[in-house]
Formats: C-alpha cells, sequence, structure tokens
C-alpha cells in the first residue's frame, strides 16, 4: 500500500504540475475512475487547503472503502501513513522542536504514539489535543494544526 | 435554604441522564454483570489488566516477565492516564541514594509521616508493604527500562521528614510509562489496546469469581458529555477471557463531573481539575456492584494552588507553592484581607478559598507577593508565568487592586499588618511558618508586585476499592477477596488516609502493581 500511494504520490505532483503549466481548464476534466461526487457532499466534507490544492480525490483516503460516500469511514493512522510514510519520520521532519520537547509528532507525555486524531480532522477544524492541559502554552510551543 | 434548591436541581438532573443512558443503553441500568455461561469470549489471556497507568503497567509487567499471556485494555487514545503526565517524583524510603548521601530513613519513618498528614485514617498495612518494598520496586522500574535521576541527593518533598524522593530523567511520569508499555507490548503474547473500553466484569457460572471483561473496541471517548461513562455508545462489543485474574487499575475519578460532585457538592460540573479526561469513576463502580468494598469514596484531594486562567495542572501551583505562598499572602478580593494560612496543608487552604467561592463563584482569591518570594529554581515559571498571563505583574498596590476590584485601601492595610508582623517577629492570625527570623518585610513594598486568580482543582481521589496486602479486592459479601479479581493503584482506597502525601502516589501505585502482578 506504501509503495503503490508513494507512486501514486508522484502522480499527483505530475498531474498538478502539468496542471500548473497547462492552465486551469484541465483540473475541470476529472480522472475517469473517480467515484461522482455530489456538490453538496463535496460541500458538506470539505477537504484541508492542503489537500484540496493537490486534487486530492475522495477515494485517494477513503480506499477500498466502495463507492457509496455515505458508506465511507474513518481512515486512521493507517490512512494518513500511506501518503506521509511514518511516525518516524514524521517525527524527524519536525525534530528542530525536540529541543524544547514540544514537537507534536514526539511528545514528551507520548513520543510517536498518538494517533493523528487526536490533533488532526480532514474535513473539520483541527483540534490539538495538548490544548486541553496546556491552554497558554501551545500558541508558544507549534503552530495551528494544520 | 440554598443548598436545598442545589441538591434538588441536581437531582432532576441526574435523573435526566439517569433515563437518557438508559434509553440509549450504553450502561443497562438493571444489568448484572454478565456470567460466562450468557457470553462467547473472542480472545482469551491468561491476565487482563484494565487501565495504561503506573498501576497497571506495573501488574502487567510483572504479570509478563513472569511469562504470563497480558492483555492491556485503555479507553483513552493515549497511553498512560494520569501517569503520563504526573511529574515523575517517586519517594523511596530508604533508598540507596540516602544511604550514598548519609540521610537516616526508615519504613517506620515513611509510615508516621504518612500517617501525619493522612491524620492518622491511613489503612497501616498498606503503608508497611510500600515501606519494605519500594526500593525493590524502584529497581524492577529501572529493569522494564524507566529513567530516574539517580547518584544525586533526594529531593525533600513537603511533609517528608527527609529527603527520600527520586525524580524522573525528564521529570514526568512518562519516563516510566513510555518504557514500560514497551517492556510489556514486547513480550510474546502480550498486548496494549488503547480506545478499548472496559466495561463490565464477566463471572463464573455460579456467580463467585471474576473470569473475563467485556469491552468495546474502536472506542472513542468523549470529554464533551456530562459523563461518558453513562451516555457514549460507541464501540464493538468484544469478550475476553481471563484464565488467572483480571486487575483494576483504573485510577482515579477527579474529571468525573457527576460522581465527584455527589461526594462534594463543591465541585461544581463545569469545574476543571488537574487530571486527563479520562479519569473517571465507572470502572470502579463496576467493581463496586460485584462486591468490592468501598473506603474513603469522598477525600478527594484538591490543590489549592491551581488558577482559573489556565487549563489542568498547569504553571500556576509551581508559582504558588514555590513562590508566592512562601512569603505572599492570599486575600478575598471583596474585602482585601488575609483568609488562610498559605502554607497550610491542601486540604484547610482548599476548604478556605471554598468558603468564599460558595459565596460568590466568581470571587476567586488572589495571590500577591514580590520578587524576593520566588525560589531560584523556578525562574522559568516566572517568565512562563508572565508570558502565558496566568501570572500578572504591576508596579503598584493600586494598579493591582484596580485589576482585581480589591479595595484598594484595605488591601494596603493588610499588608502592612503582615509585614509588621513578620518583621516583629511575632506569629501572625494564622500561624505561618514561613516567616520566622526575617529580617525584611516579606512583600517589598517598592514593587512590583505578582497576583495569581487561585481557584481549587480536584487532584487525587484518596478512596476506592479495599484491597489487601496481596492486591486482592475484598468483597463486602463475604469479607474475602473476590476470586480473580485484583486492584492497584488509584482506584483502591485507604492508604492514603485522608491525604496523599506528595510524591507518593507513584510508590504506592507501581509497589502494589507489581504485588498484583505477583500474586495474580
Ligand atoms: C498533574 C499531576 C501530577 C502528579 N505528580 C505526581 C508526582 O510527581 N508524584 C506522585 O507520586 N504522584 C503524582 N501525581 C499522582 C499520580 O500521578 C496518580 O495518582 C497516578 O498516576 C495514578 O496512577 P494509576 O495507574 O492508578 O492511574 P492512571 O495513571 O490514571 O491510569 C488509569 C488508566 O485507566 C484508564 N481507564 C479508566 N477507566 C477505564 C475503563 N473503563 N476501561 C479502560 N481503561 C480505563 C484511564 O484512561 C487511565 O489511562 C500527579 C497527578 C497529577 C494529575
Ligand atoms: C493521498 C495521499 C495523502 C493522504 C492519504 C494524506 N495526505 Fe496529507 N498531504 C499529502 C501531500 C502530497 C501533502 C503535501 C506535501 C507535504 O507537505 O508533505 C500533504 C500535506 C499535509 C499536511 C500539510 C503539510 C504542511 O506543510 O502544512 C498535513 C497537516 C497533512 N497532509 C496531514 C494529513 C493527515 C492527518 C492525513 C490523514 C487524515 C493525511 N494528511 C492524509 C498527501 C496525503
Ligand atoms: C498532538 C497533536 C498532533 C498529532 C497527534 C499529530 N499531529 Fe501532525 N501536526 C500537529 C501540529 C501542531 C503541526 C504543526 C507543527 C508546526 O509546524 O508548528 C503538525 C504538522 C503536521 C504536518 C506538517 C509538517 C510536516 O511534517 O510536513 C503533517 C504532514 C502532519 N502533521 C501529519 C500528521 C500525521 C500523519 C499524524 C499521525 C501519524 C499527526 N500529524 C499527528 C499536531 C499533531
Ligand atoms: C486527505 C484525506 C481525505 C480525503 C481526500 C477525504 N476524506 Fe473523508 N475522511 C477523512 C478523515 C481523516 C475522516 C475522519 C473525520 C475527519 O477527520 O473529519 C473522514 C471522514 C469522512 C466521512 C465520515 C466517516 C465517519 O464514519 O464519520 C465521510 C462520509 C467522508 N469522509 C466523505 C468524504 C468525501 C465525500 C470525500 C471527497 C469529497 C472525502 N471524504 C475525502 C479523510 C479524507
Ligand atoms: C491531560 C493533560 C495534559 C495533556 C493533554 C498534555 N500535557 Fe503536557 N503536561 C501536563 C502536565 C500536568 C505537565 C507538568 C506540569 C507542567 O509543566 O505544566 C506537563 C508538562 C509538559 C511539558 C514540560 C514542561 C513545560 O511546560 O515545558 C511539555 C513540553 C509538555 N507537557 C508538552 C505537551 C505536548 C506537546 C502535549 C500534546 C502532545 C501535551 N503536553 C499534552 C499535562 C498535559
Amino acid at each position: 500500500m506504501c509503495n503503490k500511494k508513494t507512486l501514486y504520490l508522484v502522480g499527483v505532483f505530475l498531474f498538478f504540475n502539468a496542471m500548473y503549466l497547462i492552465g486551469s481548464e484541465v483540473s475541470k476534466t476529472p480522472p475517469a475512475q473517480e467515484v461522482a461526487v455530489s456538490a453538496e457532499l463535496q460541500e458538506k466534507f470539505p477537504l484541508k487547503n492542503h489537500h484540496a490544492k493537490l486534487s486530492l480525490k475522495c477515494a485517494d483516503c477513503h480506499e477500498g472503502q466502495g463507492d457509496e460516500p455515505e458508506n465511507f469511514q474513518m481512515i486512521g493512522d493507517e490512512g494518513c501513513l500511506s501518503c506521509h510514510k511514518s511516525k518516524q519520520y514524521l517525527a524527524d521532519r519536525l525534530k528542530f522542536m525536540d529541543v524544547l520537547h514540544v514537537n507534536p509528532h514526539n511528545s514528551i507525555h507520548d513520543g510517536q504514539r498518538l494517533y493523528c486524531d487526536e490533533c488532526h480532522f480532514e474535513h473539520q477544524k483541527s483540534e490539538n489535543m495538548c490544548l486541553n492541559c496546556h491552554s497558554n502554552d501551545v500558541k508558544i510551543w507549534m503552530k495551528d494544526t494544520p | 435554604m440554598k443548598q436545598e434548591t442545589v441538591s434538588r436541581r441536581d437531582a432532576l438532573k441526574l435523573g435526566a441522564l439517569g433515563l437518557a443512558g438508559a434509553m440509549m443503553a450504553a450502561t443497562n441500568a438493571m444489568a448484572a454483570a454478565p456470567k460466562e455461561t450468557e457470553v462467547k469470549f473472542d480472545e482469551e489471556y491468561d491476565v487482563i489488566v484494565i487501565g495504561s497507568g503506573f498501576a497497571g503497567l506495573a501488574a502487567a509487567s510483572k504479570a509478563a516477565e513472569r511469562g504470563l499471556k497480558v492483555l492491556i485494555l485503555e479507553k483513552m487514545g493515549r497511553v498512560g492516564g494520569n501517569s503520563v503526565i504526573n511529574g515523575g517524583a517517586f519517594a523511596v524510603p530508604n533508598n540507596r541514594d540516602q544511604q550514598q548521601f548519609g540521610i537516616k530513613d526508615s519504613a517506620d519513618l515513611f509510615i508516621k509521616d504518612a500517617l501525619k498528614a493522612g491524620l492518622g485514617i491511613n489503612h497501616v498495612e498498606m503503608l508497611e508493604v510500600i515501606g519494605k518494598r519500594a526500593q525493590e520496586t524502584f529497581d524492577f522500574a529501572v529493569k522494564c527500562g524507566a529513567k530516574f535521576q539517580t547518584g544525586k541527593k533526594p529531593t525533600w518533598f513537603g511533609g517528608h521528614s527527609v529527603a527520600r524522593t527520586i525524580v524522573t530523567e525528564n521529570m514526568s511520569g512518562s519516563a516510566i510509562i513510555q518504557p514500560m508499555a514497551a517492556f510489556v507490548e514486547k513480550l510474546p503474547g502480550c498486548k496494549l489496546m488503547t480506545r478499548t473500553k472496559f466495561d463490565d466484569f464477566v463471572m463464573s457460572a455460579d456467580g463467585e469469581s471474576v473470569v473475563g471483561v467485556a469491552a468495546r473496541e474502536n472506542y472513542r471517548f468523549n470529554k464533551k458529555l456530562l459523563s461518558d461513562d453513562m451516555e457514549n455508545t460507541g464501540g464493538t462489543k468484544k469478550f475476553f477471557k481471563a484464565r488467572k485474574g483480571v486487575i483494576l487499575a483504573s485510577g482515579g475519578f477527579s474529571m468525573d463531573k457527576v460522581y465527584r460532585k455527589l461526594q462534594d457538592p463543591r465541585i461544581a460540573e463545569d469545574q476543571d481539575a488537574t487530571n486527563h479526561d479520562g479519569a473517571t469513576a465507572g470502572a470502579m463502580l463496576k467493581a463496586f456492584q460485584i462486591g468490592a468494598l468501598p473506603v474513603h469514596i469522598d477525600w478527594i484531594q484538591q490543590g489549592p494552588w491551581a488558577s482559573p486562567d489556565e487549563r489542568g495542572f498547569g504553571v500556576a501551583p509551581l508559582l504558588t507553592q514555590q513562590g508566592l505562598f512562601v512569603l505572599g499572602v492570599a486575600v478575598d478580593v471583596r474585602n482585601g484581607k488575609r483568609f488562610m494560612n498559605e502554607m497550610a496543608d491542601r486540604k484547610t487552604r482548599a476548604d478556605a478559598e471554598y468558603v468564599i467561592l460558595r459565596e460568590d463563584p466568581k470571587a476567586n482569591p488572589v495571590a500577591i507577593g514580590t520578587e524576593k518570594t520566588f525560589a531560584p529554581q523556578i525562574a522559568h515559571a516566572v517568565e512562563k508565568g508572565l508570558q502565558t498571563g496566568v501570572m500578572k505583574k504591576f508596579d503598584t498596590l493600586d494598579a493591582l487592586a484596580a485589576n482585581y476590584k480589591i479595595p484598594a485601601a484595605a488591601l494596603k492595610e493588610t499588608i502592612k499588618v503582615y509585614n509588621e508582623t513578620a518583621m516583629a517577629g511575632k506569629e501572625d492570625e494564622f500561624k505561618k511558618q514561613t516567616l520566622k527570623n526575617l529580617k525584611e518585610a516579606p512583600i517589598d513594598m517598592k514593587g512590583p508586585f505578582y497576583a495569581i486568580r487561585l481557584q481549587p482543582k480536584p487532584h487525587h481521589t484518596m478512596g476506592g476499592v479495599k484491597i489487601n496486602t496481596k492486591a486482592q479486592v475484598i468483597s463486602g459479601n463475604t469479607g474475602k477477596p473476590i476470586p480473580g479479581l485484583f486492584a492497584a493503584g488509584e482506584v483502591t482506597g485507604g492508604t492514603h488516609g485522608a491525604s496523599r502525601l506528595g510524591s507518593c502516589a507513584i510508590a504506592d501505585c507501581l509497589v502494589f502493581g507489581m504485588v498484583a502482578g505477583e500474586n495474580v
């Protein structure tokens, strides 16, 4: 799964680049295999900017969950990590925050153990769980949870 | 009068909740614990541990080390409950570092200290086990990978008659929790399941012994509910068989909005605590349901050093205990007067604050002091307190008084009398012990003045199920251990009596966790 997704990602990037070069019309042509998604659904399940601008499709995340959006389930850590590699990789990317022990991906309390959805949500505002107890510190420690 | 209206309203609210709960069938109001003849087990283990804090992990590590197959159930997404946010201070009576630095200690001295803080209602036989086995337990934790600052003089905690506390490497319980969780998970056949909630004990056909548990996988704790235990219907039902026994290590209930208020109606439902969100009473209540004896349930230790201007434990406890309370004053904002000995024990101070807050829930008392009251080693916290706005700094008492709407003249008079009494070497009206032999005024009239608003926060629930020295849970029906059921940690009661001394919870949880893991 990991490999396939990594490859796919490259595809996405190429597609994205191509789009960028050719112009905006291309993005209006959905890939053939894509599940039909009504505007209503898209509004009900908006994507985060960082994913929307990659033109991610529902099935990129809800992979293997059929083609009925009503039946989609949460995608869990594995879902996120199928593109974002591993918890170790994510922890390393924010390693500079370890100095003050405030790396959300390698916390002083939890190491790398936390579920992504303790903080990140896709179709709603993310909510950093550290805020539960560090109401005043988090804004000093790290950025808003993307 | 006032009290009566409060309790009537509560009765209505609780009644309503009970009804809603029953309708949603999160838990059935009438249900007895299921029997093994009524369920089909999905998986089988030797030992099932409920909770992944110090007590649960010590029990699991010991049992797993003995070669048993262990399953740990944790309802939260996070491992370690209160243990993983704890300050990492572990009282180890008669430890090697004490010996190395010539500090004389003994199990008896430890028991004497604990009894004094516990107002003499402690179960002494439990303290004896801690006194005897703390060093050995410490060594076991180290063997499982826990990291401590050793080879140096132990730390002296309030209420202890000698320095006997050893602190973890990162000053957090996580330096014990993370390696111990990894220790268990590495052993063959052992597993830790997060987001899996224990619901019920499964009893033998004759109803006498605990032989397994009912739980829900993929459970998401919902902190927005008044009672997650009663209302949350999420997750998928699973039955787990425990061939040797079940160890209850579900921690305290300082965050249980409903149950803590039943014990102490001063604790409002929306009141913050120092604990993690999952510190609720549900699992303990299931043990009561099958006959476990309750002990000291309404002794809830509250931190009088906390602030309403931050969530959870925060930075205020350090800034008051090693700062404002030492040489400064705490005043009632309505009249500018002192109302307690700022250095009294936790209960005395929390009670004094509640007298004010029950009259006016918005009139949080304010602690006031000057630079010299802060211990040098908390300089970083002073900075953090100011930066985050929990503590405020004022050039004059007038500015301070105006900010908190304290009558300025009265406040100045209070501080004047306080300073004069201390400098005259006289005992003040509250018999504060830190004002002796001062050569200068405890509050420096030049300023600047530092202030923090105060709010007691539930911190540790002293009560819980009764266990014996083998960590077996005692039945109120037979007066004997309930076969197959063990417990350890904050979910047990009696050990610390009315009030737990700082750094004794780790000792209690790890020692009796280990004992449970030995005996199961
Ligand atoms: C901020 C703070 C600082 C502290 N500092 C110190 C200190 O420095 N020294 C000291 O000695 N003590 C300290 N204490 C006290 C000490 O940390 C606790 O008493 C101790 O952690 C309790 O450990 P435990 O294993 O009994 O419970 P916990 O560590 O709370 O673990 C219990 C676990 O059981 C889980 N659970 C509950 N119900 C269920 C269920 N139905 N199904 C599945 N799982 C369930 C909970 O989610 C939790 O994770 C501190 C406490 C706090 C809050
Ligand atoms: C189909 C592949 C894919 C999946 C699945 C996916 N992402 Fe992403 N995500 C990306 C790509 C590609 C980027 C942009 C490149 C980058 O910054 O790594 C990105 C960016 C992000 C960013 C912003 C990075 C920044 O620099 O601000 C966050 C946060 C993020 N993802 C979180 C998640 C979470 C949480 C999940 C699981 C719910 C998830 N992603 C699932 C592909 C994916
Ligand atoms: C404790 C809360 C928390 C958890 C748990 C968490 N994150 Fe994050 N994440 C954050 C915050 C906060 C940031 C922004 C950090 C910053 O830049 O200050 C972030 C940034 C990111 C980024 C962008 C930075 C980068 O490395 O590219 C990605 C991608 C990401 N998270 C993915 C994940 C995934 C996947 C998981 C689960 C494996 C996860 N996060 C778990 C809080 C969290
Ligand atoms: C970047 C990954 C990602 C993409 C792309 C994505 N989702 Fe989701 N989806 C999630 C995550 C993560 C959740 C869990 C809830 C949340 O985070 O908001 C979720 C939850 C859902 C749920 C609810 C499942 C439940 O049990 O609550 C539905 C329905 C859903 N998504 C539909 C869609 C639709 C329709 C699309 C396309 C328009 C889409 N999703 C695209 C990640 C994604
Ligand atoms: C359930 C409450 C709780 C949660 C949630 C929590 N912490 Fe803490 N944390 C504490 C307590 C209590 C302390 C010790 C006292 C203090 O310093 O505030 C602490 C201490 C710390 C410290 C060291 C002291 C300091 O202030 O520098 C850091 C760093 C920290 N936490 C980071 C985090 C991060 C990052 C998260 C989110 C992944 C998090 N915490 C989530 C309760 C919590």
